[in-house]
Formats: C-alpha cells, structure tokens, sequence
C-alpha cells in the first residue's frame, strides 16, 4: 500500500483520479534505475559495429560498467523472486550437494564457506549443472534459491588455516556425495537470489558462525590430488579430467585450494575457478586437436534451450574459434535497447592474449568444442552462432553455455559440402540474418574474404 | 651429411623470417646452401628462404632434410651474441642437431619431416614492381597498426600508397614515384591483406635493406628482400583478401 500514502498534495493534484496513479505504480524499480543510464549509453560505445547499447552485453552484472553500485538487470530479479521467506531463521540443516562459495569481492580477502539447501536426501542435482540441460528455467532458479550460503573471511592464501570453517569447507568441495550439514549463522540469511553471469545462481546468505558435517563420503580421485602437494593445478585438473570427474566437482575443488604445488595453493573466487578449469582444460585440449587432420565437410550442429538458439559451425580449416551472441532486446544482457546486441569473440590458430570480452562463456564453449575435435581425433574452423531471445529472462551460469554445446555436439550434424550451403541452413533457423552475422564475425569474414595461397590464380 | 658454422647473426634472422609463419620447418640442405619453403597453418602466406654456402663461415653438406623446431632454435640462440660463431653438425643416426655456442653444445632433437609437404610456388603474373626502403615500409605499417585488422596496398604510375580504414579511423600512407627507390606499375591496381601478416613478414627485415613488392588487382603480394649481407634471399607470399558483394 505504500503507493498510496503519498503526500496528499499531490494526490490532491491528480485530477481526475486516473491512469497516472496506475503508471505510477507500475513503474517498477528497475525502470527508475535504468532510465538514468541513457546518457552513458550514447557516450560510451563498446560495440561500435552493431549496437551502442550493449554495454550490458559485455559487462554481465561483473563490471558495473554503467556506475551504479549494484547492477539494475540482476536486482530486477531480487524483487520478483517467489522462494522469499523460506529460509528466515539463524540456524539450518540439510544436505550439501555438496556446494561451496568463494566470493570475489574484498580479494584477496575473500568470503568462503558451504553453500546448504534447507532440506535432507539426495541433493546432488542442486549444483550439478552437467544434468541441467533441458530443464525450464524456473526450476532451476527454485532449486538453486534454496541454497543458503554461509560465509567466512579468509586470506586467499590462507588455505591451511586450521579454522574449521576453512577445513570443512574444503572437506565440503571434496565429497562425492552430499554430506549432512548443520550450520549456525551470527545474522540471519539476507538476500533472495544472487545471480551473475559466470556461477549459477543461489539463495541468500549470511555469515557462517560454526558448522558441522557429518558421513562424509570423499571422492578418491579429489582427494589424491589434493594430496599430491607436487602436482601443478594444472596437470592435477587435466588429470581428474582424463579419469572422468565432473567439470563441476573438479571446479569446486579448484576453489577451495585443493589443487597445486603446496605453498601456492589458494582460495580462488568461485566464478573465476569455473572459467580458470574451463580455460585450462580447453587449452589442454587444443594442443592435441591442433596435431589432428582437418574434418572432411563443413557440419552444422544445433540445439535450442532457454530460448536460446544455437548453431555450431565446423569448417575443415586449421584451427580458429569464434563465439557470437545476439542478445534480443529484453533478455537478461540486453534491457535496455530496442535493437539486438551482437557482441563476439575470436581466435586464430595461435590463440589470444588478451582475456576474451564476451567473459566466461568463450572460454567454457571452446572446451566443449575441442571434447568433440579430440574425441574424433579431427582439427576444425569453429564458429559459434547463439542468438538469445526474450524468454532468456536471467542468466543463470556459465555452464549453460557448455552444456548446450556439448548438447548440441551429441547430435549428428548436418553436412555441407562448401560453406555457402551451411550457411543456408545456419540461416533458416535463425531469426538474424547471415549478412549480420558475418559483420560481427572474424572467422567467417576470414572464411569468405580471406584467400589462400594455394587457390588457382589464373 | 651437414657440417656449417655461421655467425649467430645469420641464423637469427633466418630464424626471424621463419619464425613469423611457422613454428616447425624443414629445410632443405645441398652443397651450395640451405633453402626452406614453408606454408603458414592457415595457408595464407608463404615463405620461401634461400641462404647461400657463402653466408657461412664454413659448410659441408651433402643432400639432406632437417626438421626444426623453430621456438628451440630461437631460445638457444638468444645465448649468442651476433658476433659468436654457431657450430652446427647434423648427426643423421640419432636424429639430431648438435649446436655448439662457445662452452655449451645442445643436443637438438629433429621433427620427422617426412609428413611435412613441398608447397608449391603459385606462377603468378604481377604487374606492379615497388621498391621501397625497408624502414619506410616498416613506419606506414606502424601506423596502420591499431586502426584496422586489414591494409590495403596500391600502386599507379604516379606512386605507391597504403591504406587502412577501421570502422572509426583511417590511416594513408603515400609515396610518390621519386621517394621510393624504383617504381614500376603501368596501371593502377589494389588488393587487400590481413595486417597482421604483412606486419609479421616485415619483421626479418635489417635496417638498411630494401624491399621489393610485386603487386596486382585482388592478387597475392610478393615480398622479396635479403638477408645476410646479400647472402640470402627471401620471399613471402600473401594471399588477399577479396571482399565481393558485401
């Protein structure tokens, strides 16, 4: 009712009683907050090819590129999400996925602890994104809400700090299966959903007091690796890997310090240990992928999920990679425009040196390509077309953009025998058309403008 | 059979010019020199290297391939100083280079150059003949650098141009016919290359040299100059870019 206790004056000048104290009351927070940014909008250009407004697209809520303090795409969220209340007491118990968090903000003193949903059983779905695809939307938010995340502050390097917060953390990103957890918190969990681009969302948190674990099941392979304190990280993750752990367990154990020469582990920051193992693995990966042949046809490979449509282009080239994303107006990266932001990423045969702009998702993209081109024992051109529509409301992680390309992987392809055909059907199941495409694109304006040495010259 | 010694120098800059295309080569070895064809992994340029018996200090060869790992070569050579004398000895049965740099030898093992091809040198017919000074080039592309990812190379009969235009800034390099050293070209003509190419291929080039552009219309460029003190030759290729009906 606060809408109405407006001072009376101006209710007295509303006259008649009409429409705008409906528009009024429909002008939602977030509104108020991005109006403001119009001006920033025109003065800072970062895709100065398709769009000025896609300042959002590269920001992702990590940078807080339009000034303000905290992002007004994500807050949005924090008002209409339905699981409030449900976790409003300063004591909780239930079984972990097993789940931790490593915030990033204060690095390095940084917040770590266990992330625990209010109830008991088989929790491991909760923070396994490798089963989430096909899943709606909502459910994962619903799941991923009820996770309280307790927090404890640490020194990154601090990793063999004898504090129990810090030992059962780390217990917690070692389990194989969700352990029980009884957690007391010194405030009561704030917060509903915290969203970002890079780790999938979760619930309110609080700082941690104390917390217990109990039965307590460790996976053999983390925990010999954590053991192994002459192992690189490096070859650590590239091992686990090879013998079949989950991208999300390695992750976690990367993010508790779990990994590396002894005296340089550390904590590292949650959304930047998915991107680091993501990085690394597919590094790892192209070094094989770039001794292989080259594929045969050019294939097509396509998914849609989320209301976003996928397409995966396999050229038989050398290696090179590409990610494109059009964001439609009104999804999560693109609120404020009217017009589609298209923002990409690229590398030739001898890869970046610069961190990618687009964020995680090149990186976590590029490793589910090479798993395919390793696998076959092929080298490929790769070019990654992702147009996300209105129905893509939040982002929800990183591992979405992995999933649905080792999704769409799974799928045999359509094969063309030269790139105008594939490019024919690349462009009957998406919405923007090829012209636009290749305009945002290195890799297939170097495919279709570039020429080869070895071409006739008549 | 393959026995040389050569000032660090020299090999440096073969490794330079090969460096820019290629991280493995195999070069061809015979009693007047040693020679490299190579194709980048994109097949967009090549590189063709011809380094006389007289750019050595001594050579002995018999017909022969070795197969080098250019990064290895590269890093043992940052221990010479220009002035040192490089022993170089191919020990066919084990595979190996041995490279002696005053007190430290290397033992290099070779790549197997067997599945390594023989690119062909495409017969082209370029109109236009640009001699220019090495650092003239060298400052036009410099500044072209951070404006877009391709340049465009023209000539006429007046004089030889290049141009750069990004999506917010344009960069024009001109030349008239009396600043560059010769200027052949009977009609004007145009192509486009990647950047970072052109600019790579520019790096073996010493101070002092000149450097030689055969160019035509939507046609690889031919880029020659020397190396060695004139013992060597080099050429690069690059194949255009072609932007037809956007």
């Amino acid at each position: 009712m606060g809408i109405f206790t407006a001072p009376a004056a101006l209710l007295i000048s509303v006259e008649p009683f009409t429409s705008r104290w409906m528009d009024l009351s429909n002008f939602s927070r977030s509104q108020a907050m991005i109006d403001h940014s119009s001006l920033f909008d025109d003065i800072l250009s970062l895709d100065d090819i398709s769009s000025r407004n896609s300042r959002c697209a590269y920001c992702k809520g990590s940078k807080l590129l339009c000034g303000k303090d905290r992002c007004p795409v994500l807050a949005r969220f924090f008002s209409t999400n339905r699981v409030r209340g449900k976790i409003d007491r300063l004591n909780i118990d239930g079984a972990s996925p097993p789940s931790v968090f490593i915030g990033r903000s204060g690095y390095p003193k940084v917040s770590v602890g266990p992330m625990i949903p209010p109830f008991h059983g088989d929790t491991s779905l909760i923070d396994t994104p490798e089963k989430w695809v096909g899943l709606p939307i909502d459910d994962i938010i619903e799941f991923r809400s009820s996770l309280v995340r307790g927090m404890h502050q640490v020194d990154v390097s601090d990793v063999e700090n004898s504090n129990k917060l810090v030992t059962r953390t780390r217990e917690l990103a070692l389990a194989r299966t969700p352990p029980e957890v009884s957690a007391e918190f010194s405030k009561k969990p704030q917060g509903r959903l915290t969203l970002n681009d890079d780790v999938q969302p979760f619930g309110p948190s609080a700082p941690i007091r104390k917390f217990d674990i109990s039965n307590v099941k460790f996976d053999r392979r983390l925990e010999k690796a954590f053991y192994d304190t002459d192992l690189l990280a490096k070859d650590a993750l590239v091992s686990l890997y090879h013998e079949g752990a989950l991208l999300s367990s390695i992750q976690r154990a990367f993010s508790v310090g779990a990994f590396g020469i002894a005296r340089r582990r550390r904590f590292v920051p949650t959304r930047w240990s998915i991107t680091a193992v993501d990085s690394q693995l597919g590094l790892r990966l192209l070094e094989d992928t770039k001794t292989y042949p080259c594929i045969d046809d050019y294939r097509v490979y396509e998914t849609v999920s989320l209301d976003n449509r996928w397409a995966i282009l396999m050229m038989p080239t050398s290696w090179r990679y590409e990610l494109i994303e059009a964001w439609y107006p009104k999804t999560a990266w693109n609120p404020h425009s009217d017009r589609i932001a298209i923002i990409s990423d690229h590398e030739f045969y001898d890869g970046r040196t610069t961190y990618a702009q687009i964020g995680g998702c090149y990186y976590a993209a590029r490793l589910a390509v090479n798993e395919l081109l390793s696998q076959e024992r092929r080298q490929a051109g790769i070019s990654i077309l992702r147009e996300s529509h209105p129905g893509y409301i939040l982002p929800v992680g990183v591992w979405n953009v992995r999933e649905n390309v080792r999704a769409a992987l799974k799928n045999p392809p359509k094969r063309f025998s030269d790139l105008n055909a594939a490019l024919v059907h690349v462009s009957a199941m998406m919405d923007i058309p090829i012209s636009r495409w290749v305009k945002n694109s290195a890799i297939l304006k170097d495919a279709l403008y570039q020429r080869r040495i070895d071409d006739s010259w008549g | 059979m393959f026995q040389a010694k050569a000032r660090a120098e020299v090999l440096k800059e073969v490794v330079n010019v090969v460096s820019s295309l290629v991280d493995e080569a195999k070069f061809s070895v015979n009693a007047d020199g040693l020679t490299l064809r190579a194709v980048d992994p994109a097949h967009i340029a090549m590189v063709d290297l011809s380094l006389g018996k007289d750019a050595f200090e001594e050579f002995k060869a018999d017909e022969t391939e070795i197969g080098i790992d250019i990064d290895k070569l590269a890093q043992f050579l940052k221990l010479a100083k220009s002035d040192d004398i490089v022993d170089l000895k191919h020990d066919e049965d084990k595979r190996r280079l041995n490279i002696v740099v005053g007190d430290i030898t290397r033992r290099m093992s070779l790549i197997d150059t067997t599945g390594m091809s023989d690119p062909k040198v495409p017969n082209l017919k370029l109109d236009a003949i640009i001699t220019i000074k090495g650092e003239d080039l060298i400052h036009g592309i410099r500044a072209s650098e951070t404006v877009s990812d391709h340049i465009a190379l023209i000539a006429n009969p007046e004089g030889f141009e290049m141009s750069c235009e990004g999506d917010m800034d344009q960069v024009h390099f001109r030349k008239s016919k009396k600043d560059l050293v010769s200027l052949e070209s009977p009609s004007s003509v145009r192509s486009l290359f990647p950047l970072e190419y052109f600019s790579n291929m520019l790096k073996a080039v010493s101070s002092g040299t000149h450097v030689v552009l055969h160019l035509g219309n939507d046609f690889p460029v031919k880029m020659e100059f020397t190396i060695a003190g004139g013992k060597g030759a080099v050429r690069y290729l690059l194949a255009p870019r072609i932007e037809s009906g956007d």
